[in-house]
């Protein structure tokens, strides 16, 4: 395929009424990667999402699936979907669900295949209505990928999992994009993210506000955490004007500080026995606060709560 | 992966689409609260008092109304909880988003309910016709049946649009509450449970207003009942509330951006162009239903039936004949069913299959002392199993003296003579039946509106083997085959007399 990018938002806007869940948002997806699409709720990743997949009609900006229209149902046989508040009709078994969706695509996996690889041959012949929240995830998973989509959708994939569950997921996700399939996954749970995503978007106020690897996201954060045994007391050290916070977890002090450098000159020049000296990069959480927080420019969170969701 | 491997075999589109119809058709067959008042409902209604309650009231022509009464109730329910319910509550849970997700092929999601909906229809119209063949003694042919089936199967649509309609705009939550509101109603109002000509006039006027009057009238006339309205004008009233409501569900549904069509790409048509082609639509299903309604009440000077089955030259004929009978003025009998067979005996009962007969009787009314008794008797022509034996004895009391057995084609028990109904037999031809008797001379006697002038008879004799006797109606000098009130077969020969009918019909 010569198109670069298999799903691609440019500079799209989108309002509901004087709310802009979208402010000129700009994302895109290449073969065989997973990006995670971060953000606090409201921020706008529903409605980017619903956007890709051709639920709504951005009012400017460019949105494209497989280089046409996400309307297009060429474009959407290539896609599989896990959306986040999906009611199914409690009375059908989950074979018959996976079966019906199966039966939208030209080359699908076989439906039993499917049961298989996520372990799914017990619930597969009971009423859907009578499953758990997670077993209904799961068989909304497997709906997903049954269709063999080169492009995966995935919405808050592993809410209601135990941590078995989840793991067997993520192990298909991770098989998945070996496989060569992408993947757009939004979630709450940063090491989700984290252990999966090659690259990272993060939305604020319906605007891309970082973006790049895991790796290039944490660095994007300058806080640096460093931890000790030190005889200076917690006065001292937080009269320091480098030191933004500090802690003490299991006799070590924790401290947080934009200018990890400094610290420790001043640090190693003040207590000659200070010990145990390690310094982390912030986690992709704690970036993720960061980011996110550094960009709440207006505090009017809550109306924008409502209208990034899906309609 | 298959890259680009976006294109889908005819056969995998179309078994998508059949898919979607079985799988559609599964959830509602497994959800009692819709299968079960949907297919139960009407058949106990019908039982109810399309067959018991008709048959205590001796009252074939009810158990004939029911039919297409009932069949209408059982066509609503489909098409207004199909869609009204269940759309309602897929819109509000988030089914309808993620199927729009999924390339599910164009119109499929409508599709399938719309055919589940016709599926459910053909159950309960079919398991009504068998009851009503039975149990009812309704006389129906099959090609009636068949008819009547296609009606109610077609019938749906205005309901599954106003359903759709319902759907798209009210919460799940409350669609079952508007649903029925708007169900019972319009089902009472529309005459489906039984005829409101008799109860307020305004309700009656005011029928035409509701689509399923429409429905019942069409199907009235598939079964012979009398019926208002013309077909034409019932098939424009239900056209245009399907295409009307249609069109303000699809609006409203895109508005709140479900595309329940696939993708109506951008651009493709200009904007303003479709907004004509939407108004222009609404325009002409607007008028289709102002053109219904007005019509929908007219009385018909023939049950269109025979009009509708037989086509236009039997359209013709009976325009004739009404001339060449000279018109009383009394309004037109009810159109005789299809049907040919009025008795045969066989059922173990003196009953006719429809109207009020035979019963036995004299010149007594008269003043006369003519009288005459009945019963069944083993054995009726062509072997059959019973026919139905006159004995008495013809008096000289009076003038015309008369005895036999009688059959009120539209009469009803106790009333009067003068207030019974008539019976519209312009679209037949020939009086016919089987007897057998001790070689006397006998008459059949056909009475119209008028009590005081002399009635059309047809004599002959009847032999000591069955015979079979052929009344050319159409010949018969002075009878109004439009209001036939009564039909006697006797005897005005004084002395005793005995004879045995069967297989009385009319073709």
């Amino acid at each position: 395929m010569s198109q670069p990018s298999l799903a691609r938002l440019h500079e799209a806007h989108k309002h509901f009424g004087k709310i802009a869940a979208l402010d000129g948002f700009s994302f895109e997806v290449n073969r065989g990667e997973l990006v995670s699409l971060l953000g606090r709720n409201g921020a706008g990743k529903s409605t980017a999402i619903s956007l890709l997949l051709g639920l709504q009609r951005p009012d400017r900006g460019a949105v494209s699936l497989f280089g046409e229209e996400p309307q297009s149902i060429d474009a959407r046989r290539r896609i599989g979907v896990m959306m986040q508040e999906t009611n199914l009709p409690a009375v059908m078994r989950p074979r018959e669900l996976i079966a019906q969706v199966a039966s939208y695509y030209p080359f699908p996996y076989d439906v039993s295949a499917v049961i298989e690889r996520l372990s799914l041959q017990e619930l597969a012949d009971r009423p859907y209505g009578k499953l758990s929240g997670g077993q209904k995830r799961q068989v909304q998973f497997a709906m997903a990928i049954v269709g063999r989509p080169e492009l995966l959708f995935l919405d808050e994939p592993t809410v209601g999992l135990d941590t078995h569950a989840r793991g067997a997921l993520w192990r298909v996700v991770r098989e998945l994009l070996h496989e060569g399939c992408s993947i757009v996954l939004t979630t709450h749970y940063i090491e989700e993210a984290e252990a999966l995503a090659n690259r990272v978007s993060v939305i604020s106020h319906g605007r891309l506000v970082a973006h790049g690897t895991v790796d290039e996201i944490r660095a994007h954060v300058s806080r640096k955490n460093i931890l000790c045994r030190t005889s200076l007391g917690a006065g001292e050290l937080k009269s320091w004007p480098e030191v933004l916070q500090l802690s003490v977890e299991s006799g070590r002090q924790h401290i947080v500080t934009q200018d990890a450098e400094a610290v420790l000159r001043r640090l190693l020049a003040a207590d000659a026995e200070v010990r145990d000296i390690e310094v982390q990069r912030a986690g992709l959480g704690e970036a993720f606060t960061e980011i996110t927080s550094s960009n709440a420019a207006s505090p009017d969170d809550a109306a924008t709560g409502n209208s990034g969701r899906v309609q | 992966m298959n890259l680009g491997s976006t294109q889908m075999s005819q056969s995998r589109v179309i078994a998508a689409y059949l898919g979607d119809i079985r799988f559609e058709l599964v959830k509602m067959i497994r959800t009692p609260a819709f299968a079960i008042p949907t297919l139960l409902f009407p058949l106990m209604f019908y039982v109810l008092f399309g067959v018991f309650m008709g048959s205590a009231r001796g009252n074939a022509q009810f158990a004939l109304y029911a039919l297409a009464g009932y069949g209408v109730f059982g066509t609503m329910a489909p098409g207004l909880f199909g869609f009204g319910v269940s759309l309602a509550f897929e819109r509000e849970l988030g089914t309808l988003t993620y199927r729009q997700a999924l390339p599910m092929p164009a119109g499929s999601y409508l599709l399938a309910r719309m055919a589940t909906a016709m599926v459910f229809v053909g159950i309960s119209t079919m398991i009504l016709l068998v009851v009503a063949a039975t149990a009812g003694h309704v006389p129906i042919t099959f090609g009636q049946a068949l008819h009547l089936l296609l009606v109610n199967i077609l019938g749906v649509l205005p309901f599954c649009a106003i359903g759709l309609f319902i759907g798209a705009l009210v919460s799940g939550q409350a669609a079952p509450a508007v649903v029925n509101l708007i169900y019972l109603p319009m089902a009472f109002l529309s005459g489906v449970w039984f005829p409101i000509e008799g109860m307020s006039k305004a309700l009656h006027q005011l029928a035409p207003l509701w689509p399923a009057h429409h429905l019942v009238q069409l199907g009235l006339g598939v079964v012979g009942a009398p019926t208002v309205g013309s077909t034409a004008n019932h098939v424009a009233a239900l056209a245009g509330v399907t295409v009307l409501f249609y069109s303000l569900a699809m609006r409203r549904l895109s508005n709140r951006g479900f595309q329940l069509l696939g993708a109506a790409r951008e651009g493709r048509i200009a904007m303003p162009l479709r907004r004509v082609f939407t108004v222009g639509l609404m325009s002409i299903a607007i008028g289709l239903i102002i053109a219904g309604v007005m019509g929908g009440n007219a009385p018909q000077a023939r049950a269109n039936t025979a009009a509708t089955s037989k086509g236009a030259t039997d359209g013709n004929s009976a325009t004739a004949a009404t001339d060449a009978a000279a018109p009383s003025g009394a309004p037109v009998g009810v159109a005789a069913p299809e049907v040919p067979l009025i008795a045969d005996f066989d059922q173990g009962s003196e009953r006719s299959r429809y109207g009020l007969g035979w019963q036995a009787g004299g010149d007594d009314m008269r003043g006369g002392s003519s009288k005459a008794s009945q019963h069944l008797a083993n054995g009726g022509a062509h072997q059959s199993r019973a026919a139905l034996e006159v004995t008495g004895e013809v008096g000289t009391a009076i003038q015309y003296p008369f005895a036999g057995t009688s059959f009120l084609p539209n009469g009803t028990e106790n009333a009067d003579f003068g207030k019974q109904g008539y019976m519209d037999y312009s679209a037949k031809s020939t009086l016919s039946f089987q007897v057998r008797g001790d070689g006397q001379t006998y008459t059949v006697m056909l009475m119209g509106p008028r009590l005081d002038v002399i009635p059309s008879m047809y004599g002959f004799v009847a032999t000591a083997d069955w015979q079979e006797i052929r009344v050319p109606l159409k010949d018969l000098s002075g009878l109004d085959l439009q209001r036939v009130r009564l039909i006697s077969i006797g005897t005005s020969t004084p002395g005793p007399f005995r004879f045995q009918i069967d297989d009385v019909r009319v073709d």
